[in-house]
């Protein structure tokens, strides 16, 4: 008996694993797209000529080296997230990249060209404040680390601390900056504001305090950007009040007072209001640094000046220049300034650092997206050419976060889409038909047509027979075109126009929404991004809500979505509608939102232009309704009594259900208050309003029916306890019925607590809880079932249901943290379902709802056999067979979607977190289609083989027959 | 649900057996939630190595996971690591590359700081299989990520029971004639006679024959072949 029930297990498990990816498989209709962020530290390997890295450590706290040469990642390392993994500074120094992490917090040095790290050493506590590479003469050996109260010398090659010390008066005195100049000391510059500069001496060998004075400056709040060390160790700072620039040399003794020189004197103003910029550049730590500096007077105006014996020359005005920045070949600096060329172009030129002149031939164009936002940030690259002039390559990055790699004459290397690595929420959208397919449907779809008669019919049949002959020729040329092509010419350039709907649908545009306000539609064949949309004054703290309110089913009516962009603070938002095929924003007027948005609603309610009605509900309950045309306003009027919606209020801890009335105004019909003392709500979820079910109900062992309880507006609320002790920590989750207000099921797991994963589709609830006691996480599924008889097997109300459900469930363990959680979808609910569980591992596990199925029996007996149903084992297994991402990990997974494609059997899945990735799978095997590795060889080779038998068994039995006869 | 809490009982009844033959006195260590409070942070530190590959190789893709992402670690050029900041508490801690396989294991800090690395067995929580500290880690092997396809072979198609119960027979109606003296007359009359015995009706047409007709007649005929067929069929019973 145990060995059959092992058998058992054995088979249905190997039965399930089939819905793994094959070797064959990779990249045929899967990809994956790695980002990085938002670049804060930018830096070029000069170390060699040759080098094509590009260091860089972004605002997700990633650390990454990018090939210059193709923008591709060579490798990247993914810390922690918060401000425990935070990138406060990044040197470099030869191979060796030195990083500062976690507010001054870890000091690690890596070795870049492999990616490992070489040494981590532990900081005391403290608020960093900077970071210095420290040179000997000539040589670069230790680096220097602020920290609020303290500063610290560590050795550049195994990051063991050669001294600390404690900063004099640092409770009065703000340490900001740190500056070394080669000649065996270190330099600490503090600021009382609006009092004096404090420079503390420190020597390298030991830490002494080798010099302390304090120089007044009233006028000074901070020195970060408005001072620079220039020259042979002096201190520069510009102050817009009085609009002056002041001098300390940092050595002299006797210099107790800041020389002021004036603006004025140098024909200069900065414009009031902007805090001017001063910025200097030192290119080898060991050395000080050249004595001109930038100067930047307003957003648009740069000056390049000269610090010599004591005065202030100005060497090239820049005027209008939109970015300025130095870089360093060999011995040569130069300086790259970006201005305005055009409205939509921008010049980027070269000029010798110490005299201003510009360099021939050195102008790169720099066309600006208009779609995008403006350009904020210039890294140079600069390198010798052979005949040992100054060549210089850009990245330039804007204020949508994108990455552009440029070089002469303004040909664009490569292109990152940093925006992307932070998505907040996605959609897929139908392409549209083509002309010709479009066209078709224009013959059936016409009402006119009907009142044409017969020979207009004809005509048109036969114009629209001609025009799909024409495509079909125009199809074959093309094919035979590209043919004669050499292979590698035919790069699939993919564009909005050539795009239409593939057979079954497999193709779909995905539209993406990100954090930064930039809006993607990415071809979900290719990840190919054919259009993006900058928003501009977006909240950095808004919350976005993506509608489709029209498909592209409705030709010729374009499709139609909405963005709700809801500021997190105030709750007020404004409404984005646009094209999702195109891009481009919608004509459509939208309304006014002057009240906060607390939810909203998209009704199946249709108005005359096949546009789903959005419902905006307000904090005073008050109803918009967009579009809001006089047929939406009398269908609403109709269908008022049986629209029915929700609020949640977790800092109440209330659930409440409203209906309509006819004039648009709301009614309270039921609330639901959870205590907020001993638990708070963390999450809602209803169903997804596309899901199919398919069957009724399961069909028993016992050739009996087990009713699904399949209520459409089943809510499932999950609460946490606001007691966090590991004792007395739980986790709660109701079943609410949101029309009633009927809690039809709660359940509480105790000695758990969250983070809470949960799905919720057709009669099932799936949640991931953390067990405290156990330290492990759990996987729970609540089932529900009418039982054996439907109470109205017609239609579901909420308001007539005499009977509670029957409720099942069951718990296993999960042996890994989860991320995110999701379900497969497909167009008709037939294909058996699959979770979609995110791991940290970046791996995306594909876990057959058959593992999690509370009728799973403790002990098997001929009906359950009959059921197929898997014993029951409490802890679920993980099958690296089972991963759909085989070695493509999405880093930081943060949501998974799913959507049905034209084929029953597979379902689309984009996974998006710090990377993209986007795959089928297919949870039932691909059954409506052949197989990838379906043999036409093989069958054709018999067909002929057959044919080829049957010729010659005719022949041979004609011979036969012959010979008989002769007999 | 029933059978979570009979396990867990029986779990518990293991808790206490274990507690017996446990080496560490202090049991489980403190609260995991909260006790980032204390300021006391420890550091975790290990090696990991794959046999046969080398570790410059694939060091820049993994990473060290303490709990999931609540703590994050990097490894050294020379496949050591160390995790810093962690607090007392009881840690799975994992090793993910894209590439290689490595167990999890589980280390325990005391708020003394006293580490202890076992096995992760996340039925018996409790159970201690002690594992050098610090962290000695080998990679089990590369990810098996794939399936393998069936492929078709020749071996495959004939060992198929199908294709040996019509191979075999095809072999001997081909072979036996070859091997038995056709040329001996004597033969040569058993055989007929016993090929007269198998068709009784010399003028009933064979199979062959019947098909070659029908492919030779082509289809405007194959309803007389249908009838004919089923004549065959009526005769042959």
């Amino acid at each position: 008996m145990a060995w059959l029930v092992v058998r058992l297990a054995i088979s249905v498990s190997l039965l399930y694993a089939a819905s793994a990816v094959f070797e064959d498989q990779v990249g045929k209709f899967d990809w994956r797209q790695q980002f990085i962020g938002k670049v804060r530290f930018a830096l070029f390997d000069t170390h060699s000529q040759a080098s094509k890295k590009l260091l860089v450590a972004t605002d997700k706290n990633v650390f990454a080296s990018l090939n210059s040469r193709t923008g591709d990642l060579f490798w990247r390392h993914v810390d922690k997230t918060g401000p425990e993994g935070h990138i406060d500074a990044l040197l470099m120094y030869g191979q060796d990249a030195v990083v500062v992490v976690g507010n001054g917090r870890l000091l690690r040095s890596w070795e870049t060209t492999v990616g490992g790290l070489k040494w981590e050493t532990v900081l005391d506590t403290g608020s960093f404040q900077a970071a210095a590479l420290v040179g000997v003469q000539d040589l670069v050996k230790y680096v220097a680390v602020l920290k609020k109260s303290a500063i610290s010398l560590h050795d550049l090659s195994s990051g063991s601390q050669i001294w600390v010390e404690n900063l004099p008066d640092s409770d009065s005195v703000q340490y900001q900056t740190i500056y070394s100049g080669g000649n065996g000391v270190v330099f600490v510059l503090g600021v009382v504001p609006n009092s004096h500069i404090v420079i503390v001496e420190y020597k390298i060998e030991d830490g002494e305090i080798m010099n302390k004075k304090s120089v007044e400056a009233v006028w000074m709040s901070s020195l970060e950007s408005s001072c620079a060390v220039v020259s042979s160790g002096i201190l520069l700072c510009v102050d817009q009040i009085t609009q002056s620039l002041y001098t300390l040399p940092l050595q002299s003794a006797e210099q107790t007072e800041m020389r002021q020189i004036h603006l004025q004197m140098l024909d200069l103003e900065v414009v009031s209001g902007f805090r001017p910029v001063l910025t200097s550049t030192q290119p080898n730590p060991a050395q000080p640094p050249l004595s001109e500096f930038f100067l930047q007077l307003s957003p648009d105006h740069h000056i390049l000046l000269q610090f010599i014996d004591g005065l202030i020359a100005p060497l090239r005005d820049f005027n209008p220049s939109y970015l300025a920045a130095f870089a360093t070949s060999g011995e040569r600096t130069v300086a790259a300034v970006m201005s305005p060329k055009n409205d939509t172009a921008c010049s980027i030129n070269l000029f010798s650092a110490d005299t201003g002149r510009r360099h021939l031939d050195t102008t790169i164009i720099y066309h600006m997206d208009p779609n995008g936002g403006k350009p904020n940030r210039l890294y140079v690259h600069a390198f010798l050419k052979k005949d040992d002039s100054v060549g210089y390559r850009v990245m330039v990055q804007t204020e949508d976060l994108t990455l552009t790699f440029l070089q002469q004459p303004g040909r664009v290397v490569w292109m990152r889409e940093e925006a992307l690595a932070d998505v907040v929420t996605m959609e897929m959208v139908d392409l549209p038909f083509t002309g010709t397919q479009a066209e078709l449907e224009g013959e059936f779809g016409k009402k006119a047509a009907i009142q044409d008669g017969l020979l207009p019919m004809v005509l048109k049949r036969l114009s629209s027979q001609f025009i799909l002959l024409q495509a079909w020729l125009a199809h074959l040329w093309k094919l035979f075109y590209d043919a004669r092509k050499p292979h590698s010419s035919v790069k699939n350039d993919v564009t909005i126009d050539i795009l239409s709907r593939d057979e079954f649908n497999l193709q779909k545009m995905m539209l993406m929404v990100t954090a930064s306000g930039k809006l993607f539609g990415i071809d979900s064949k290719s990840g190919t991004i054919l259009w993006k949309q900058y928003l501009e004054n977006i909240q950095p703290n808004s919350v976005f809500k993506l509608i489709v309110q029209r498909t592209t089913a409705h030709f010729p009516h374009p499709p139609q979505c909405t963005l709700l962009i809801k500021n997190k603070d105030t709750g007020l938002g404004s409404l984005y509608v646009f094209n999702p095929i195109f891009g481009k924003k919608s004509q459509i007027s939208v309304p006014a939102l002057p009240r906060p948005v607390i939810q909203t609603l998209l009704l199946p309610v249709i108005d005359q232009d096949y546009a789903k009605v959005l419902l905006l509900i307000d904090d005073q309950y008050k109803v918009t309704a967009f579009p809001s045309t006089k047929n939406v306003l009398q269908q609403l009027q109709d269908t008022a009594s049986s629209i029915f919606f929700y609020l949640v209020d977790s800092s109440q801890g209330k659930l409440s259900g409203f209906r309509l009335r006819k004039d648009l105004s709301t009614e309270l019909i039921w609330e639901v208050v959870i205590p907020t003392e001993v638990q708070e709500i963390v999450a809602v979820k209803g169903k997804r309003a596309n899901e199919h079910v398919h069957s009724q109900g399961r069909v028993m062992g016992d050739r009996s029916v087990l009713y699904k309880y399949l209520n459409p507006n089943l809510l499932a609320v999950i609460t946490e306890s606001t007691d966090t002790h590991q004792e007395r920590s739980f986790v709660g989750i109701f079943l609410i019925d949101g029309v009633t207000g009927r809690i039809v099921h709660e359940a509480v797991q105790r000695k758990a607590r969250g983070p809470v994963h949960f799905v919720h589709s057709e009669n099932w609830v799936v949640y991931v809880y953390w067990n405290s006691k156990f330290r492990r996480n759990e996987f729970s599924v609540l089932e529900l079932f009418e039982g054996a008889e439907l109470y109205n097997s017609t239609v579901f109300s909420s308001l007539d249901r005499p009977y509670a459900p029957q409720v099942l469930q069951q718990s296993y363990i999960f042996p890994a943290p989860i991320n995110t959680l999701e379900a497969t979808l497909t167009e008709k609910g037939i294909t058996s379902r699959h979770l979609l569980v995110g791991l940290p591992s970046g791996n995306i596990l594909s876990l057959p709802k058959m593992f999690l199925d509370p009728r799973r029996p403790e002990l098997v007996s001929e009906q359950s056999r009959e059921e197929n149903l898997i014993p029951y084992a409490p802890e679920m297994p993980i099958r690296e067979e089972w991963f759909i991402n085989y070695n493509q990990t999405v880093s930081r997974v943060r949501g998974i979607y799913t959507a049905p494609s034209g084929l029953e059997s597979t379902c689309l899945v984009v996974a998006y977190g710090l990377d993209i990735y986007q795959t089928r799978v297919f949870p039932s095997k691909q059954f409506d289609v052949l197989k990838d590795d379906y043999d036409y060889i093989l069958i054709s080779s018999v067909l002929f083989g057959l044919f080829f038998a049957t010729m010659i068994s005719k022949r041979l039995a004609e011979v036969k027959l012959l010979n008989r006869a002769w007999r | 649900m029933q059978q979570m809490k009979r396990l867990l009982d029986i779990y518990v009844a293991l808790q206490a057996l274990f507690a017996l033959s446990r080496c560490f006195s202090d049991g489980e260590p403190g609260p995991v939630a909260g006790s980032q409070s204390n300021g006391d942070r420890f550091k975790i530190e290990g090696r990991a190595s794959v046999p046969g590959v080398k570790t410059q190789d694939w060091i820049s893709t993994a990473l060290i996971l303490v709990e999931g992402e609540e703590y994050v670690g990097f490894l050294k050029t020379d496949g050591s690591f160390a995790v810093n900041d962690v607090p007392s508490g009881s840690y799975v801690v994992e090793i993910v590359s894209p590439s290689f396989r490595f167990d999890p294991i589980r280390v325990d800090i005391t708020s003394k700081g006293k580490m202890r690395a076992r096995l992760v067995n996340h039925i018996k929580t409790s159970e201690v299989i002690r594992q050098p500290y610090p962290l000695q880690i080998r990679s089990s092997g590369p990810h098996t990520y794939f399936m393998k396809r069936e492929t078709w072979g020749w071996t495959d198609f004939l060992m198929n029971p199908m294709v040996m119960m019509m191979v075999l027979p095809l072999l001997i109606i081909v072979l036996l004639p070859k091997v038995v003296n056709t040329n001996d007359p004597e033969m040569r009359k058993e055989m007929e006679q016993s090929m007269n015995m198998l068709n009784p009706n010399p003028e009933l047409p064979d199979v062959s024959e019947f098909m070659t007709k029908l492919f030779s007649k082509g289809s405007s005929k194959s309803g007389g072949g249908n009838k004919g067929s089923r004549s065959v069929a009526l005769k042959r019973r």
